[in-house]
């Protein structure tokens, strides 16, 4: 049972990285590379608190094994700030109160970020089916889709 | 109306930022090098005697460093009461529920403590079980516990008035069985800590709702004095009661392995592990009796409530009295006799969940209430606006209520379209049938339990004019950092900016009782009132004596400090700091408050007095459609019209009700616990199903203004009242449009459609 | 014993880069000592929770990048490759124009997380009685093909499934290649989904329609039913009676009522059989008259 050598791009920039093949990219990405931002809520692909983007696409990385992050581009929700500066759509959620205990808030985004990608500007319906597959217990989805429905008004939601 | 600077505008949430970028640290973020990690291995049985483990293997295992059983702990229990300390970190010499903690490993990594939990050997001795709390009252039910005859964990009764004459008296009387689900809190992010056993004593990164429960368990557990027991608190991902008030095996094993290895160790819960057996709500069967005069006045109340308590107390005793004790709010009520019983059962342990106590019977109560409306020809409206408190008021049972906005709620429900226009709209549109369906709720604020209650906050001065606060209270999601940093910065005339609240870390923050009964905005928040108040006066003085006037004549506002009619004795609130703090030899000013009740006394076992400071009043509306075939329900709209004193921060307040709101449409809608002898059958997010965004109503939130004078600025509670208002709301929209009333959670598609369909064969 | 495992178990892990690698390890596989997987939305969640036996190697199945496709021409109807994400298959063009059933029903699984990496092929191979894409498969008459170290065949999707979570696969054996005929004339369809929420739910029932009309007649109609039966089913009775009659509301109906007698429901945590039977006449009602007006 070898461990692997991955070469991926994480957020922008180059990473490598050597992984036991049963590990997962959630796994890798929280223990081995302190990115804790995906959280792992259920680990079976259930609730969305572990997304992140691989290949332009939002994914569960709790059910992606890390070995598949070779060759890949992954975004993290530490990557879509720039230093100091939010993305429009974390922007948005500060000033919409779109979370209230967090946890659920860095998938949010990212699928958030995909639907924006997509559909620069989403019904409502648009927004309910882009989330459809991140779950949160506490706000009752009301914030969550304000707050995207801000961030898509500024016509930056998707960069 | 005060005009407030910070109080009652739409502050974002003080953490939204961090938990924005994912910087956010939840206790499972943590890693300490050399730590271990913590696996605990579980009873495949509900209900068997240990005869014997054998950890032999496990320990031989490469990786391993350290194991323990339930005699580790030495016998050392805990629970709510003194005399319900049943619960052990640890199963010793018997299992109650499946899946109860037996045995935990310490591995240097997950992978290994997993695969050594699989070389435990446990011979149980399997006896059988009883898995309904009906059956288990019965004679000949297995004895669950020892001490506990006919396996009544506690029981609780009231009676105020005369029932039996009122009922003889009134002109209609209903009895009727009702029954919850089995639901559970549902937070996303499981259980997990880090502890560490040093010479400086216990430290633990705990994902507590509640810090300072863990923190006297622990220290009662390894016999540490409290000083050398640290909680500290990382961001938590959702509590709404239960399991984050409480301790955990895991919290016990991880402390203890640390101990006696030496090194930090971990433990996080799996979602399966926290659907099958962390603490759940209560099951309760509710036999309700309502009387009433043919006006629609309710004239008396009995409840018989029988609660599946699972395997062990818990907070059991404190939710059976808030079944019965908060029964004679929101309507008037002459009458009432309540007769409870928490029956110990071999299913998991239940506890406490938002809307603790009050959302079963309540559930009952205005069913109940409709049912006897609609059979007396009166206006669902009509008869709750004709029985509605108004305070003041003072019930049967000694609970003051000084602002109600009942009335006032249920008017605004009543100018709504979708109650003036629903019998036009109740025409059948395809499969679809329309309902809308009103409730009416009260839920207390500043709830007390026995023993320490009071909340406490220090707000110290840094030179430069910033502040930092100190509280034991959780934000848990909840919002209440934001909100007591408002009180703070709108009594010292800051921005909120200039305030920052530390985490909570029993080495330094005050003893707190904890966020519960939703207790936090008015305890908390009149202590942090309080500590700035002091604070303000210290530097009042300062001020007072640089410019010979009055203290009281000094005014705090927009960052400055000014005279009260002499506006050009003004200065900067920074360089006020600055120069109270290098006054003499230098000054510490600190600023120190904590929350007293101030009330009467309580009964608890009467059920007579106040169990908390003020109550909430919640009047919803719900509007459904309804597959008459499949029994599919749309939720389409809720209107909330909540009486919370005065909201301090509008979006929190929205917001929380728009949480609660969906929590309780889950309840009464999708959310169960299939049971099987003890084994939970849908352990999964997929199928113990709870709201996703897909699923949502339309919320409209209306704050209805009634300032309490218990509150800080007049504020009480929010959204437990929306949480317990909404299952009745939508059981009776259901009814509406199907005119069928469904009396036990949830009601599932397949309830529905299936009781049309015997309706349609008995035609 | 009771653990609640967070971490897979322990395997190793390998990734052909062609098919005929791919087969070549496959030879003489048994006992699932190399189980393959794809988009892993099934296998992983499983293997964690050690509803499957930990295989010895786990084989990547990404890397046959060849047969991640979505072809579609008016002669050979539409291929859908092994590899073919969901997402890929419910958004193609001439899938969600010519074969909505499909469409509709890849759709409704899961999220767009799940979609994004889960497989049409994958959602067949799960053989669960629920899969989603499957009633569609059964209404649109689809063939896999199927391939081995010893050799190619070509199975009817009627014929694949043995029994819930049992197909007729072989230890070395690959589903590489869905086949479905092209639309007959004026064909229409549908896919409805039964579910107590919105989404992310196990079909309680699935029902896929395809109907096709000449002159207000039934010239063919096709019928499948998810989570009703051990296997995926076609509704045969029901069709039988529908086709060569005028459409109308009675005979619609009468479908219904034999497409449920037919059904094979059970109770379960999820839904009773009673219902679900229930369910498979209005549905199936449902199902036929919105693929009419598709």
């Amino acid at each position: 049972m070898e461990m692997r050598a991955i070469k991926f791009t994480l957020n922008g920039k180059p990473c490598e990285a050597v992984v036991k093949p049963w590990r997962t990219l959630l796994e890798m990405l929280r223990e081995d590379l302190y990115l804790t931002g995906p959280k792992e809520g259920c680990g079976e692909g259930e609730c969305g608190s572990c997304t992140v983007i691989m290949g332009g696409k939002t994914v569960n990385s709790c059910l992606v094994l890390a070995v598949e992050a070779d060759n890949q581009e992954i975004l993290t929700i530490e990557g879509l700030s720039d230093g100091e500066h939010l993305h429009p759509i974390q922007a948005a959620f500060v000033n919409k109160s779109g979370m209230q205990c967090g946890f659920c808030t860095p998938g949010m985004i990212m699928s958030a970020k995909v639907l924006l990608e997509k559909t620069p500007r989403p019904s409502e319906a648009e927004i309910k089916e882009g989330i459809a597959g991140n779950f949160c217990r506490c706000t009752g989805y009301t914030k969550i889709i304000e707050s995207i429905q801000a961030a898509s008004e500024t016509g930056k939601g998707g960069k | 109306m005060e005009e407030y600077s910070v109080i009652g505008k739409r502050i974002p949430r003080v953490d939204g930022r961090v938990k924005s970028t994912g910087e956010a640290k939840y206790a499972a973020d943590l890693a300490m090098p050399g730590m271990l990690w913590c696996k605990i291995l579980r009873s495949p049985y509900a209900h068997a005697r240990i005869l014997h483990i054998d950890t032999s293997r496990a320990e031989r295992l490469p990786g391993v460093k350290a194991v323990c059983t339930g005699k580790d702990f030495k016998g050392w229990r805990w629970g709510w009461m003194p005399q319900t300390r049943d619960e052990a970190p640890l199963a010793v010499d018997k299992v109650r529920y499946l899946a109860e903690a037996v045995a935990a490993v310490a591995a240097v990594d997950e992978d290994t403590a997993e695969e050594a939990t699989d070389l435990i050997k446990v011979e149980y001795e399997e006896l059988p079980g009883v898995f309904d709390a009906e059956a288990s009252m019965q004679a000949g039910a297995p004895q669950i516990h020892d001490y506990a005859k006919g396996n009544l964990s506690f029981e609780f009764h009231m009676d105020f008035g005369d029932v039996d004459k009122a009922f003889r008296e009134s002109d209609l009387v209903h009895e009727d069985r009702f029954e919850t689900g089995r639901v559970i809190t549902g937070y996303l992010e499981p259980p997990a800590a880090v502890a560490l056993w040093d010479s400086s004593g216990i430290t633990i990164w705990a994902a507590k709702q509640s810090p300072y429960f863990v923190y006297r368990h622990l220290a009662d557990c390894f016999k540490m004095p409290l000083n050398k027991v640290r909680v500290v608190q990382p961001f938590i991902g959702g509590g709404f009661g239960g399991t984050k008030n409480d301790s955990l095996a895991g919290d016990f094993c991880s402390v203890l392995f640390s101990k006696m290895t030496g090194k930090p160790v971990k433990f996080i819960y799996s979602m399966k592990e926290v659907l099958m057996t962390c603490r759940r709500r209560h099951n309760m069967i509710v036999y309700n009796k309502m009387g009433m005069k043919k006006d629609g006045t309710l004239t008396a109340m009995q409840s018989r409530v029988i609660a599946d308590g699972g395997a062990y107390t818990a907070i059991g005793p404190l939710t059976m009295y808030l079944t019965g004790s908060l029964s004679t709010l929101p309507y008037k009520l002459p009458n009432f006799r309540h007769d409870a019983y928490r029956i110990f059962t071999n299913n998991p342990i239940s506890a406490a969940m938002r809307g603790h106590g009050v959302t079963h019977t309540r559930f009952a109560a205005e069913l109940q209430m409709e049912m006897m409306a609609e059979q007396l020809g009166i206006d669902p409206l009509e008869i709750r606006l004709k029985n509605a408190i108004t305070a003041p008021h003072e019930t049967i049972n000694q609970v003051k209520v000084h602002s109600a906005g009942l009335v006032e709620g249920l008017k605004v429900l009543a100018e709504t379209d979708n109650w003036k226009n629903r019998a036009g709209r109740r025409k059948v549109e395809g499969p679809w049938s329309r309902g809308v369906g009103i409730s009416g709720t009260s839920y207390l604020s500043g709830a007390r339990q026995r023993g320490h209650q009071s909340c406490a906050a220090v707000v110290r001065l840094c030179e430069d004019g910033t502040v930092d606060y100190l509280t034991g209270a959780t934000d848990c999601g909840q919002g209440s950092d934001t909100v007591l940093v408002q009180i703070i910065a709108e009594e010292l005339g800051l921005s909120v900016e200039c305030i920052d609240i530390k985490r909570v870390d029993t080495a330094t923050t005050p003893c707190d009782a904890g966020s519960y009964g939703s207790r936090v905005t008015v305890l908390a928040g009149e202590a942090a009132k309080k500590a700035a108040q002091d604070l303000k006066g210290q530097l009042a003085k300062v001020a007072a004596q640089g410019w010979q006037v009055a203290a009281e004549k000094i005014v705090f506002k927009d960052r400055r400090v000014f005279v009260q009619g002499s506006p050009e004795k003004a200065m900067s609130f920074d360089k006020l700091a600055k120069t109270a703090c290098y006054s003499g030899s230098g000054a510490v000013m600190i600023g120190r408050g904590y929350s007293d009740y101030g009330l009467d006394a309580y009964d608890f076992e009467k059920g007579s007095g106040m169990p908390g400071t003020s109550f909430s009043f919640t009047s919803q509306l719900t509007d459904v459609d309804v597959d008459m075939e499949t029994g599919f329900v749309k939720c389409k709209e809720m209107i909330i019209a909540h009486d919370c004193g005065t909201p301090l921060n509008p979006i929190n307040v929205e917001a929380q009700n728009q949480g609660g709101a969906i929590q309780g449409m889950g309840q009464v809608m999708y959310e169960q616990f299939v049971m099987k002898r003890g084994q939970t059958m849908n352990p999964s997010l997929a199928d113990y199903k709870m709201p996703l965004a897909l699923d949502i109503p339309r919320i409209e939130v209306i704050d209805i203004i009634t300032h309490d004078p218990a509150g800080p600025y007049g504020a009480k509670e929010a959204s437990e009242g929306s949480h317990v208002s909404t299952p009745p709301s939508v059981a009776i929209a259901i009814h509406d449009a199907t005119g069928i009333w469904f009396k036990e959670q949830p009601i599932t598609p397949e309830k529905i459609a299936l009781a049309l369909q015997r309706k349609k064969e008995k035609v | 014993m009771v653990t609640f495992y967070r971490r897979l178990p322990r395997f190793d892990y390998v990734k052909p880069e062609s098919l005929s690698e791919a087969l070549g390890l496959l030879k003489g596989n048994k006992n699932g000592g190399i189980r393959v997987y794809a988009g892993g939305t099934d296998v992983i969640p499983r293997l964690k929770a050690r509803l499957l036996p930990a295989p010895e190697v786990l084989m990547d199945l990404k890397g046959l990048t060849e047969l991640n496709y979505v072809e579609y021409d008016k002669k050979q109807g539409l291929r859908i490759g092994a590899l073919a994400a969901i997402s890929s298959v419910e958004s193609h063009g001439a899938v969600q124009a010519r074969f909505a059933v499909l469409s509709q029903g890849s759709h409704s699984i899961a999220s767009t997380q799940v979609r994004n990496r889960g497989t049409v092929v994958g959602n067949i191979c799960s053989a669960v009685p629920s899969a989603d894409a499957v009633p569609a498969l059964l209404c649109l008459g689809a063939t896999l093909l199927c391939v081995s170290p010893r050799g190619e065949r070509i199975i009817d999707i009627e014929d694949f499934f043995a029994g819930p979570r049992k197909t007729i696969l072989a230890d070395d054996e690959l589903l590489k290649e869905i086949r479905i005929p092209d639309m007959p004339k004026g064909g229409r369809g549908a896919y409805i989904k039964l579910s107590t929420r919105s989404r992310m739910e196990l079909a309680l029932v699935g029902v896929g329609a395809v109907v096709a009309v000449t002159d207000g007649v039934f010239r063919d109609v096709r019928i499948g039913l998810g989570a009703v039966a051990p296997t995926p089913m076609r509704a045969s009775r029901a069709e039988e009676v529908l086709r060569g009659e005028k459409v109308g509301e009675q005979v619609i109906a009468e479908a219904g009522r034999l497409a449920a007698a037919a059904s094979l429901p059970i109770d379960d945590h999820r839904a009773s059989a009673e219902y679900r039977r229930l369910m498979v006449e209005v549905l199936v009602k449902r199902a036929i008259g919105q693929a009419l007006k598709a």
